[in-house]
């Protein structure tokens, strides 16, 4: 059994439609290409004649996936491209194998620097076999502000593996370009290719000529004659050794090779002088805006200062380096994040070279943090007064002075802060009444440790429940209880939203504690998506990205493994969601305890209801319209009911009582009537404030009679 | 002659307010019109990300002899126009140095609050008129958009609006038809989206909507058979004094409310301000201690008149339409034998199901002619009150501050105006009522002696608990 859920959403899948990027994926050759940065490399991948594409979503480049999914029909499969949306990062990457051997050209994406976590191990191995097919890995940079991970950097994967890293400079057609020829420089250099895309990169607007989509040699529909054996491609010694020797001795150099002959770098020649500006490209543009406040350079990027502007910034070419920093005497390194891998080789290559250039970067640059035009501008500035013999009397000294004055003079008139806007679960999400439950229960039992998992269910964590501890890693929640519930003294309990449990979970999770006799509490918020990611479809969902029905159950995998004590709920129930996660909590004689609740993500569900409701309220049909609300002279305005829900459409209002001090709660327009208020209402037994009301559009006549009667006897009352 | 820079700018939303769509708009409005133009974002999905922004850039040159450079942030100095759908969102960028005397402002002044001002107890919102303050001294200018109040644009959402209004704000030289165009090719609820449209577009014209003050809440006048005994009070409190009496009329009768001003006058006596602060504090906080929510008055309330009219109106049906009430009942045993004269409280056999916490989960179906004659029965029990055991326990905490005002009074003013407004913790239903029950009873025992020991740490601790009453009592730090 599933719920019954699953099977009800098979038969609604579809409901987004990506159509008018599909136009723009089948323009043809001398055609204007005019949308967003990551449809753009979308369009260049079709462009490069790849065999397969698959993938892990997750922003900013889920878009890639999804849009590719619906294009399955009209694009893939008369290009016989093979697609699909991997288990995990890992099983993305693993699809690469097939450029090991077979000369077919292949791309992959995820979100990084999570995904390249995730996926490292098969992208090590790939790393040491080596490719004759062109392969490109996209990676969506998550770093800086919106991101909603850990902020690390994605180029120690690329040292590591010795896998070259493109960071384009952020011009739509060079960015189509340039992912083009990452499948020649890929199969110059026998090695697959990160290029990475930053998130507002993966979301600018813009415009190239595209070109005509390219079939590659061997497809789906024209497939490679023979499979081919070579134990050499095997990682295993000795050949892993020969491996890692020619990554260094034959690989890489053949990759700076072709990324000087095919100039993959940008030389900016400036006037020449005494000092120049190394950066990487994805930096490029917020450079040049710096030099432009600093009275530098024009709007179209002139300027007298050279720039070399790193396209490819692993591996780095050292004569191109050279060549750049001889006869100058001061480099500044404009490179985001930390480590700071660049100018640290920079330094190297001149030390080598014995060559005076001073190296700066992170001396005028902050070491963390992303680098946005304000963060450049001031280091540049500091660059700039530094080689200058004006110092700060010059132009750049004393246009800096003068924006940060224009700074300062907004800031005095700052009077107080504005409030925090952490990101929480959407109105009527099935995820929040799970919260307020255990919340609920740690004020009955007392507080017990959470581990949460990665996705929406996160937010739990958030204000107004503050109901999780910590959080490992995708679909880890469960694993990492181990060591905490046995510390503590009490059952492991770890929330996991669906998407976790298939992409790790079951196996790193369910099966260890399963194996390793944990005394657990698993609850599993089966919404039907990987809802974070933006209703991605899984497993358990009901069909595949490209609509074909299939469904395997969470309950079957967890019953497969042994797992018996098994419970639904429904969570809008929250006497339910909190009796049943009580019972798990006291059934430790039967080892891991999984309460499952399985409503639908609200917005899926509102995605397919709302128009629905809207065409049977056109055809006259009997339509049911929900809302809650507040009664506002009921409601004391002491909040309680806000501090168990943290719904946006539950919201303040000044009441129209001049005697009441505080705003009053009130239910906006935004209300899906999923019931939660009530519920809170009701299980907290906070206050009778809250009203569900129901209007009968398009009522039956029978319906409207004994309505017609109702009213009479309710205006007799005196309603 | 060339441009020498691009039009910034800044767009700051709430997930799902539409700001993906106006970035949208803005590009393809540009495009029309030959522009080179380049929008970002740092989007996540929906509600779940709480503020997001979005950044466009314009080139003010059609075929300009090289691609200008577009860059990804927003900078000081660099923005034009900073458009935020929420008026908070405004004032962030201001804190993140974005708005200066080079920026435009153009905010909606609709309040979306934070759940941090939803969790304080007390009133946790911000107060908007000083950060309109701040903008309007620290931008080139601010235009407001009032968009529930904007002709034609209630029906519309705010992004449709603030983007009329960043058209015709004039500062893009972007033309009306090249927006109206950019809708009708987006096609996403063309109609609603035109009309905000034209909204914004005339606002702009028009130096954006005025900020109004709050208006005054309205003050019910009193029955006239009290005119008599108001013309005892000053005239600077007979106004309170009067929606006083009238709230208590309609709780219960006039005797209850002679019995309010009976009580009244004992302070009102020790009031020796020209402003008596002291009394109208009183007279506000007394009234709506002596309305308190019991059974009786809830279902006096469910049943008023009107309300179901004003329920349709919510969800904008007409009267005739069929409609369903159901009303969220849960009274535990307190609330019930709270009906009954203590003497008579035997009556309610001692079960689980009504022991503290848990209580007999009611959904009352007030749409009903049944549901609604039973509350209405209900309402009607209230000559019941006055001997009912609530009633007995509301009187005695309530006369215990009362005498706790009146001491307090003796010495020190502004101890006693404090003192009265911690009938604050006077609120709520079962467990939160109890709960601020015993805070009073904490603070309130032995207040003679604590006065003598020394009015200062009387009224630290009076501050203290206000304080906590207004906090959120959840905060972790």
């Amino acid at each position: 059994m599933d719920g019954g859920t699953a099977v009800a959403r098979v038969l609604t899948v579809g409901e987004r439609s990506f159509k008018k990027e599909i136009e723009k994926l089948l323009l043809s050759d001398g055609e204007t290409f005019h949308g967003e940065g990551i449809l753009a490399i979308t369009k260049a991948l079709l462009q490069s004649g790849i065999s397969y594409v698959g993938g892990y979503p997750g922003a900013p480049m889920s878009h890639l996936i999804d849009v590719l999914a619906d294009a399955s029909e009209e694009i893939l499969k008369p290009m016989g491209i093979h697609y699909e949306q991997s288990a995990s990062e890992a099983g993305a990457a693993a699809l690469l194998s097939a450029s090991i051997g077979y000369p077919i050209r292949g791309a992959v994406t995820w979100k990084s620097v999570v995904g390249t976590n995730v996926a490292s191990d098969a992208l090590s191995n790939l790393a040491s076999s080596g490719v004759v097919g062109g392969s490109l890995i996209i990676l969506g940079d998550d770093y800086g502000e919106g991101s909603s991970i850990m902020q690390e950097r994605t180029y120690t994967f690329a040292m590591k593996s010795a896998i070259p890293l493109l960071d384009p400079r952020y011009n739509l057609g060079r960015m189509v370009e340039l992912a083009q020829q990452s499948f020649d420089l890929s199969e110059a250099c026998s090695m697959p290719i990160f290029y990475n895309m930053r998130i507002r990169a993966c979301h600018l607007t813009g415009d190239f000529t595209a070109k005509d989509n390219k079939i590659g040699k061997f497809n789906a529909n024209n497939p490679v004659p023979d499979q081919i054996y070579d134990v050499d491609k095997i990682v295993l010694p000795p050949a892993t050794y020969r491996h890692e020797k020619a990554k260094f001795e034959e690989r890489l150099p053949a990759a700076q090779q072709f990324a000087r002959d095919h100039r993959i770098n940008e030389l900016f020649q400036g006037k020449g002088g005494s000092f120049g500006i190394i950066t990487q490209g994805g930096t490029y543009t917020v450079l040049l805006r710096a030099l432009r406040r600093l009275g530098a350079a024009d709007a179209y990027g002139n300027t007298d200062i050279p720039i070399l502007c790193l396209n490819l910034v692993y591996p780095l070419i050292p004569d191109e380096i050279q060549d750049f920093m001889a006869e100058k005497d001061h480099i500044l390194v404009v490179e985001e994040g930390n480590p700071n891998y660049i100018e640290s080789q920079i330094a190297e290559i001149a030390q080598r070279c014995q060559m005076e250039c001073a190296i700066h970067g992170k001396d005028v640059l902050p070491m963390a943090g992303e680098y946005v035009t304000d963060v450049v501008r001031e280091g540049v500035a500091k660059f700039l007064t530094l080689v200058s013999d004006e110092g700060e009397n010059s132009t750049a000294g004393i246009a800096e002075a003068a924006i940060k004055n224009e700074y300062s003079v907004a800031q005095s008139h700052i009077r107080g802060p504005m409030p925090a806007r952490p990101p929480s679960f959407c109105t009527g999400c099935p995820e929040r009444p799970i919260m307020a439950a255990m919340k609920l229960l740690m004020k009955e039992r007392g507080k017990f440790h959470v581990s949460m998992d990665i996705g929406c269910n996160l937010f739990g964590s958030l204000p107004p429940f503050n109901v999780g501890n910590t959080v490992l890693g995708y679909g880890l929640s469960l694993a990492s209880s181990g060591a905490v519930g046995p510390s503590l003294g009490q059952s492991n309990v770890a929330i996991m939203g669906d998407g976790g449990f298939w992409h790790n979970g079951f196996t790193s999770g369910v099966i260890n504690a399963r194996w390793n006799e944990y005394d657990s509490v698993l609850v599993i918020l089966d919404n039907g998506y990987a809802a974070a990611t933006g209703q991605h479809k899984l497993p358990s969902t009901g069909a595949t990205p490209i609509g074909k029905a299939s469904l395997v159950t969470i309950e079957s995998a967890l019953r497969g493994v042994g797992v018996e004590w098994i419970k639904y709920v429904d969570s809008y129930s929250l006497e339910e969601s909190k009796r049943v996660i009580g019972e798990a909590l006291d059934a430790r004689e039967y080892g891991l305890r999984v309460v499952i609740s399985n409503n639908e993500c609200m917005l899926a569900r509102q995605r397919k209801e709302r128009p629905a409701k809207a065409k049977a309220l056109k055809a006259g049909q009997t339509v049911v319209q929900e809302k809650f609300g507040v009664d506002e002279e009921v409601c004391t305005g002491d909040h309680s009911c806000m501090r168990l829900n943290g719904c946006p459409s539950l919201t303040l209002k000044e009441s129209s009582d001049p005697f009441k001090e505080t705003p009053i709660a009130h239910v906006d327009q935004g209300c899906f009537a999923c019931g939660h208020c009530g519920e809170v209402a009701h299980a907290a037994q906070l206050c009778p404030s809250f009203y569900k009301a129901e209007a009968i559009r398009n009522p039956r006549p029978m319906r409207k009679f004994f309505s017609a009667i109702n009213r009479g006897l309710l205006s007799a009352m005196g309603a | 002659m060339t441009a020498d820079r691009p039009l910034c700018i800044l767009i700051g939303a709430l997930g799902g307010q539409g700001g993906g769509v106006l970035a949208d708009w803005l590009v393809e409005a540009s495009y029309n019109a030959g522009y080179p133009a380049q929008a970002t974002s740092t989007p996540g999905v929906a509600q779940r990300t709480g503020a997001t922004t979005y950044y466009f850039e314009l080139f003010p040159e059609k075929n300009p002899p090289m691609d200008p450079v577009f860059t990804l942030f927003p900078a000081t100095g660099d923005l034009d126009i900073m458009a935020a759908l929420e008026p908070t969102e405004a004032g962030r960028a201001l804190e993140r140095g974005f708005v200066t005397e080079t920026t435009t402002v153009i905010t909606g002044l609709d309040r979306v609050y934070s759940t941090a001002e939803k969790m304080s107890a007390g009133d946790g919102t911000i107060d908007g008129k000083p950060m309109m303050e701040s903008l309007e001294k620290a931008a080139k200018d601010v235009i407001c958009l009032d968009v529930s109040n904007l002709a034609g644009s209630s029906a519309s959402r705010i992004n449709s609006v603030m983007f009329g209004a960043i058209i015709g704000s004039g500062i893009l030289p972007l033309s009306e038809k090249h927006g109206r165009a950019a809708i009708e090719e987006k096609g996403v609820a063309v109609e609603s989206n035109l009309t905000g449209y034209n909204a914004g577009l005339q606002a702009a014209r028009n130096g954006g909507s005025e900020i109004l003050e709050d208006p005054d809440r309205p003050l019910k006048p009193a029955p006239a058979s009290f005119n008599e005994r108001l013309e005892t009070y000053p005239e600077a409190i007979k106004a309170t004094v009067a929606h006083g009496i009238a709230k208590l009329v309609d709780y219960q009768d006039a005797a209850y409310a002679d019995l309010y001003l009976d009580r009244l006058n004992l302070v009102r006596a020790l009031d020796t301000e020209p402003t008596l602060v002291l009394t109208r504090e009183v007279a506000q906080r007394m009234a709506l201690w002596m309305t308190f929510e019991d059974v009786v008055r809830v279902a006096q309330l469910k049943t008023r008149p009107g309300r179901l009219a004003r329920i349709r109106g919510e969800l904008g049906v007409s009267e005739d339409t069929p409609l369903r009430l159901t009303d969220y009942f849960k009274p535990g045993r307190d609330e019930i034998i709270g009906m009954l004269p203590p003497s008579l409280s035997w009556l309610l056999p001692r079960i689980k199901k009504l022991e503290r916490g848990n209580g007999l989960a009611l959904h009352i179906p007030t749409g009903s002619a049944f549901g609604f004659a039973l509350l209405k029965i209900l309402a009607s029990l209230k000559f019941l009150r006055r001997r009912s055991a609530q009633y007995l326990e509301e009187q005695a905490y309530m006369l215990e501050w009362l005498e706790a005002v009146k001491a307090a009074a003796a010495l020190d003013y502004e101890l006693a105006c404090q003192t009265a407004r911690l009938s604050i913790w006077a609120r709520g239903y079962g467990a939160v009522r109890r709960g601020g029950h015993e805070k009073l009873a904490a603070i309130f025992t032995d207040w003679s002696t604590k006065l003598e020991a020394g009015v200062d740490k009387v009224a630290a601790d009076v501050d203290q608990s206000l304080l906590l009453a207004h906090a959120n009592p959840d905060a972790t730090h």
